[in-house]
């Protein structure tokens, strides 16, 4: 009984917290370009102050493919598939913003 | 019968999913993402209040850009010349509150080593790299600006020392937040989140809860923790993440050491959370740079020194220092960091 109970909590936390997103919202500037599912494969090129930024969606998560920007952080961010996760390319002004049933958090320190 | 079963159906729809009265909108200022968050209001009134605050970071990074033709450049050029400048009362003010926090700090907060940021490659939207010219850093470092060489008198500046270059990348994120809150509450807004390039300030609460933050991993692409950020709480990182450049297998991170003129190596991330006061933004901004910047064993102690409670020390995945008061706080995320962090009572 106590096993199970432990075991519920456990899972309600990590699934609670750590809960996979089943959205993408993009935004270029300070404009939403649009919210996708995230089950799917799709391509999405965005244009940015730099140039295109390439955006590869695969069934459940998301990353930025490829980036006109010098240092590449976006790029390297790899996969996203949490809720709550975010990826900025700050140079080329694209986010991306994963959305699950519950949002774990309302914004990200870093 | 029918009408009442398709009323409470509408009643039943209507409370089940209300549209939460929460607004949201992302700008680009400072160089960084401006993300402002406002609950309870129209999304006509926050939209209104979120412009008015993103004019004022614009008109204030202008004023303060570093590389720039700014008001800061201005003063920057007259430090070089040996000759003094007048200078608005507001910009006064930021650096006699930069200079005391400088001094409190011993000089490990040191806005006047613009000319180390700009050697390194910082001073730029992108960066190259490159290993700095060893007798160029030494040289620079040597001549020891610091902000206590600078005298206002009234609306008059000038710099004993011509070494010293200002540059307020530590400090106009934190001061935008606290100038965002007060005109969040002119504008009688009373539950608002602001986060300037991931140091973030609350304002009331997200509905019936408090605002929610996630403090992110310095090495995944994820959060490692969250915590309630109550009204008037501000927190900050100073992280080798976010502004860095890779070279020969080591990284340079944009958090410079003033003694020894590098940028400081062997250190992740340091989050520290500042409770209500008048400067809170500053503090959340200001008061990481002494704790990356302190030798291996003396982080917790410049902690101490600057009064801060709350902290989360990353050096390496499996080291990780959390204050107590802190980790009463946090709600993990990252299970291996929670068993890697160690618990450090203040004395």
């Amino acid at each position: 009984m106590i096993v199970s109970t432990i075991v519920v909590i456990f899972l309600f936390k990590t699934l609670w917290s750590n809960a996979p997103a089943s959205q993408l919202m993009i935004r270029q500037g300070n404009k939403v370009v649009g919210t996708y599912d995230l089950n799917q494969n799709r391509e999405l090129h965005l244009h940015g102050p730099l140039g295109e930024s390439h955006i590869s969606i695969v069934q459940g998560k998301v990353r930025f493919k490829q980036s006109p920007c010098t240092n590449q952080y976006c790029v390297h961010q790899g996969w996203l598939k949490l809720a709550g996760q975010v990826a900025i390319c700050l140079p080329n002004q694209i986010s991306l913003q994963l959305i699950g049933e519950k949002k774990p958090y309302d914004s990200l320190n870093y | 019968m029918r009408i009442v079963f398709l009323l409470l159906s509408a009643l039943l729809l209507l409370s089940c999913s209300p549209k939460e009265p929460l607004y949201n909108t992302q700008s680009y200022v400072f160089g960084t993402l401006v993300d402002i968050s406002i609950y309870g209001e129209t999304d006509e009134r926050a939209q209104a209040v979120s412009n008015g605050i993103i004019q004022q970071y614009n008109a204030l990074h202008q004023r303060l850009h570093a590389w720039k033709p700014s008001e800061l450049s201005a003063i920057n050029q007259a430090f070089s010349a040996g000759k003094s400048i007048t200078i608005k009362p507001d910009i006064a003010q930021i650096l006699r509150d930069a200079t005391a926090l400088s001094t409190q700090s011993e000089g490990a907060f040191n806005p006047a080593i613009g000319q180390l940021i700009k050697l390194w490659g910082f001073q730029n939207d992108t960066f190259i790299p490159h290993q700095a010219d060893e007798n160029a850093v030494t040289a620079l470092a040597s001549k020891n600006p610091k902000m206590s060489d600078i005298v206002i008198n009234g609306n008059e500046i000038y710099s004993n020392n011509p070494a010293v270059q200002l540059d307020l990348g530590g400090y106009a994120k934190g001061y935008a937040l606290d100038i965002g809150l007060t005109y969040l509450t002119e504008q009688n807004i009373k539950h608002a989140l602001i986060n300037i390039g991931g140091n973030i300030i609350a304002l009331g609460q997200h509905g019936d809860k408090p605002w929610r933050v996630g403090i992110q991993h310095p090495r995944q692409p994820n959060a490692i923790a969250t915590l309630a950020l109550p009204s008037g709480w501000a927190i900050g990182t100073s992280g080798d993440y976010q502004r860095y450049f890779e070279f020969d297998g080591q990284r340079y991170c944009h958090v410079i050491d003033p003694n020894t003129g590098y940028p400081v190596q062997g250190m992740q991330s340091v989050t520290v959370l500042i409770p209500p006061q008048a400067q809170a933004g500053v503090l959340s901004d200001v008061a990481s740079k002494p704790i990356f910047i302190a030798k291996a064993n003396e982080q917790v102690k410049q902690a101490s020194v600057a009064g801060v409670n709350d902290f989360l020390i990353m050096t390496a995945q499996d080291n990780i220092q959390v204050s107590t008061s802190m980790q009463a706080k946090l709600n993990w995320l990252d299970t291996e960091a929670e068993k890697a962090a160690k618990m450090v009572t203040l004395e």
